[in-house]
């Protein structure tokens, strides 16, 4: 189980926003968004407050942080 | 779910092909060390590397690059600079090793030549284990 977690493939489905357009709006790669939604790279807070912000939501909505989970 | 290469994959992959087809024959079919055959695979890496990465930027459209992109290239560096590090310590081992028990005298131009091409295969296998590192990063998603 990661360390962090996050639901931004449900809240962008919730959207119809595709991961391109995602990943426009917050100025990463689609390759980098496809990452976070596979809980295989933790982004930095900046790029995590810039996802909060453009799917409209707080930042915890987005992402959790689980201690017991692995990095 | 299909994941397309970004612009920085396919450009690894170029430089990669690059390498391996420029260092490739040269250290493995090559009979006799010279320094002409060095510089002219200097030169070919270069030429070669501009040509396949101009062929890229023109076919690639979204060329952006972010904050996964260069922890993926430190990442690359980290391993470069841990494989020539590793390569020069064993390189200058046995270099003192062969000079303890006198196998060569290091005045001879053919002696020289030889750790010219030895220095640049280090120089090469950090750059190969680089690039590699970050494709491998890059596949399993980091």
């Amino acid at each position: 189980m990661p360390a962090i977690r996050n639901q931004i493939r449900e809240l962008r489905a919730l959207r119809e926003m595709t991961q391109q357009e995602l990943a426009d709006r917050v100025g990463v790669t689609r390759q980098t968004v496809i990452a976070i939604e596979q809980d295989k790279y933790s982004p930095s807070l900046e790029t995590a407050f810039k996802v909060a912000i453009v799917l409209g939501v707080p930042l915890d909505q987005c992402f959790q942080y689980d201690p017991r989970g692995k990095r | 779910m299909a994941t397309s290469l970004s612009y920085r994959e396919k450009s690894l992959y170029a430089s990669l092909a690059a390498e391996l087809i420029v260092y490739g024959p040269y250290f493995f079919l090559h009979r006799q060390n010279s320094v002409n055959k060095v510089a002219g695979m200097i030169f070919a890496i270069i030429v070669l590397q501009i040509i396949l990465q101009s062929v890229i930027a023109a076919v690639t459209r979204n060329r952006i690059t972010d904050e996964r992109d260069r922890l993926i290239e430190l990442r690359g560096y980290r391993a470069g600079y841990l494989t020539i590090v590793s390569l020069m310590v064993l390189g200058l081992g046995m270099l003192w090793f062969h000079l303890a028990i006198g196998r060569f005298q290091l005045d001879s131009r053919r002696v020289g030549l030889h750790f010219l091409s030895v220095f640049f295969g280090m120089l090469v296998v950090a750059d190969i284990t680089k690039t590699a590192t970050q494709i491998v990063a890059y596949r399993r998603a980091l």
